[in-house]
């Protein structure tokens, strides 16, 4: 069972500052409040090509354990480690983001898809991000015979996150508007 | 006076990587805004915590009643 939802959000500010933000995302001390769930953040890999302008990263992430609170009592664990893989294509202009789970694989399997275009209607001024998640129980896990309640609990739990995520990625990109500017904040 | 591994692992903010992570940190992001998006994707100028870096911290962690043992497998 795939519990899949897809989600949209037009940034009014230029691709370049919208990307340099989500790299600051969970960097910045004053995001960690508001981004509670993310425990740790360590860059594993960072490779460039200097003849396309792409840039490969992988981070690993350390998030409190998804879903509801009855689902960390089944699986005893309140903490999941996940591994993002970033692209950015600086020539093209895009960021592409997938994250997925590598702890507690035999419950579930998250994976977040995360893309920045410029917007097609202002691509010098505006950023379009594309976000998919996927939520996955393991048929034989233990959380299989709720599984749609767990989803369904999960889902929101992400949709929340999410929109925390935005709060922040807008908060960097005024930060960084600023920045731009000589204005200290 | 030792310091057990199991409670380092909690204290990672703390720790001898955070500094460095912090300046790499710094390092990237600036390099990104500055210089990769505008372009200039040529090199990347921030040096990456390595192997290089890793061995330090694994010396760093060995106390001095270890310093005096023969290692496995080194001929003195």
């Amino acid at each position: 069972m795939v519990k899949a939802y897809g989600q949209e959000h037009v940034y009014k500010h230029p691709w370049e500052r919208v990307t340099s933000a989500s790299w600051r995302k969970f960097s910045d001390p004053e995001n960690k409040r508001t981004l509670s769930h993310i425990v740790e953040v360590d860059t594993l890999n960072h490779k460039l090509d200097p003849e396309s302008g792409k840039l490969y990263t992988t981070r690993a992430i350390t998030v409190h354990a998804p879903g509801p609170w009855f689902v960390r009592k089944i699986i005893g664990q309140d903490i999941c480690h996940c591994v993002e893989s970033t692209v950015v294509d600086a020539r093209t202009k895009s960021m592409q983001l997938t994250t997925r789970n590598i702890s507690l694989q035999k419950f579930l399997e998250v994976e977040e898809k995360i893309r920045y275009d410029p917007h097609p209607d202002n691509p010098n001024e505006w950023t379009v991000c594309q976000q998919e998640t996927s939520i996955r129980i393991k048929p034989l896990s233990a959380l299989a015979s709720m599984a749609e309640k767990v989803e369904q609990k999960c889902a929101e739990k992400f949709m929340q996150n999410s929109a925390k995520g935005r709060e922040v990625m807008e908060r960097m990109c005024k930060y960084l508007e600023a920045e731009s500017r000589g204005i200290a904040m | 006076m030792r310091i057990t591994k199991k409670d380092k692992r909690d204290q990672s903010s703390t720790s001898p990587c955070a500094h460095l992570r912090a300046a790499y940190h710094n390092c990237f992001n600036r390099w990104y805004s500055e210089k990769f998006v505008k372009g200039q994707w040529g090199k990347e100028e921030c040096e990456h915590l390595d192997d290089k870096h890793l061995s330090r911290f694994l010396e760093a962690e060995i106390v001095p009643s270890d310093l005096g043992k023969p290692v496995d497998g080194v001929s003195q």
